[in-house]
């Protein structure tokens, strides 16, 4: 029963990614990039709900951003198969408990997404992009997503699905 | 008397959960294909106590010198007066409204402010956004209460522009970086370092005139054709307030 309610809580905290990213605090970046907020908040939902929710949650999440963003690339499939594949996880090991982990697990999911966006932008917009700055964009995420996802993750894991209740 | 129907039947759609999904779903491709309409309004709303003072605004305001607004405004009038007569794009028939920027993300993949101004005060997909120094961004997209400004250093954006010295024309395109790329249509263009651009008077979409940036350095060497990259004057870093030229008529 309270886990029900805590599920529910948590799902209203997904209004926060894109209000996070819409303020993008400047104390929290890396010369102007913010962490990725969308992983953050999949990551802990993807390992307790197993694939099928991570794959629906990450498709929902990625409609919410491209409506936020600026047209030309899009973060659904990226998020689809970051939530497919934190399922999996979850669903098959321990592991995932180690902040340490949650860590790894951030930068590499935020460096994917990040990864595939640079691809968008070099297939669909003019011009060669095989640049530093996308380079660079997609590094600062990832790093700084990272530094903060054992504080964030561990704490929302704990706090909503490992409670003794 | 034979009952062929069952008892409890199974039928997707007589659950909730599925119901409830569906509906979030078609929630959401609103949002997606309305780029975010009700999403940033509620976003207004609750940033609203976190809205930049007036201090800057005041500060262009009162910052500007009476004696030359009064030399602008008998200049604009004749150049108004001459564009008529070339029936180009004219400056002066636009009004300018002012707006706050509520979210800045100048340095992401998306490079891009959103403003507290909306179609309710006749902001338009297209219009020129101005911070002090020069031109910024165009609006991309626009909900009731906000709009969305694509900056010029944002990849994909194309704006042309030409050096007010030598009359030569180009396309400012930005590339990601916080200095766009020019890029010129002549083989051998007359560019110096330090050169002023401003957006081309013989533009049917933009408003004429608008300081642009400074060129940084130029490329006379790459083919197909030279480039140089520009410096903006206006640093969307730092800016709180922007004032949008609205188009009275639609375009």
């Amino acid at each position: 029963m309270k886990r029900d309610k805590n599920r529910i809580f948590y799902q209203c905290l997904a209004l926060l990614v894109p209000f996070m990213t819409l303020l993008s605090p400047t104390w929290l970046s890396i010369s102007g990039v913010g962490p990725r907020w969308a992983e953050l908040w999949l990551l802990p939902w993807a390992l307790e709900e197993g694939p099928v929710a991570g794959i629906f949650a990450g498709f929902c999440l990625g409609l919410v951003l491209d409506g936020i963003n600026l047209d030309g690339s899009t973060q659904i499939p990226a998020l689809i198969f970051l939530g497919y594949w934190w399922g999996c996880l979850g669903s098959k090991s321990r592991y995932s408990e180690k902040s340490f982990v949650l860590g790894i697990l951030i930068l590499s999911g935020s460096f994917l997404s990040g990864f595939s966006i640079w691809l968008q932008q070099i297939f669909q917009v003019h011009g060669s992009f095989f640049n530093a700055w996308a380079l660079h964009n997609v590094l600062a995420g990832s790093i700084v997503s990272g530094l903060i996802a054992p504080l964030l993750c561990s704490l929302s894991l704990n706090s909503f699905f490992r409670g003794k209740g | 008397m034979l009952n062929t129907r069952r008892k409890v039947a199974f039928r997707w759609w007589s659950r909730k959960s599925f119901w409830y999904l569906f509906f979030l779903s078609i929630f959401l491709l609103f949002i997606r294909f309305s780029k975010g309409a009700f999403l940033l309004d509620v976003f207004a709303i609750f940033s609203r106590p976190f809205w930049p003072g007036t201090a800057q605004k005041e500060w262009i305001v009162n910052g500007i010198n009476l004696e030359q607004q009064i030399r602008i405004d008998l200049l604009e009038k004749d150049n108004q007066r001459l564009r008529e007569i070339l029936k180009l794009q004219n400056s002066s028939t636009k009004s300018q409204v002012s707006a706050a920027v509520i979210s800045r993300r100048s340095r992401d993949f998306w490079q891009q402010l959103e403003l507290n101004k909306g179609a309710k005060d006749g902001i338009n997909e297209g219009d020129a956004v101005l911070g002090p120094g020069g031109l910024l961004g165009l609006i991309e997209t626009v909900t009731y209460t906000t709009s969305r400004v694509r900056l010029l250093t944002a990849p994909s954006t194309k704006l042309g522009v030409w050096i007010e010295r030598s009359k030569v024309h180009g396309v400012l395109t930005g590339v990601g970086t916080n200095r766009p790329q020019l890029n010129f249509l002549e083989k051998m263009p007359d560019a110096k370092l330090g050169d002023i651009i401003s957006t081309s008077p013989v533009s049917t979409l933009m408003p004429p005139n608008l300081p642009v940036g400074v060129i940084q350095s130029i490329d006379d060497q790459n083919l197909p054709s030279p480039y140089a990259i520009v410096q903006l004057i206006a640093s969307p870093e730092a800016i709180d307030w922007v004032q949008v030229q609205t188009s009275n008529e639609k375009r």
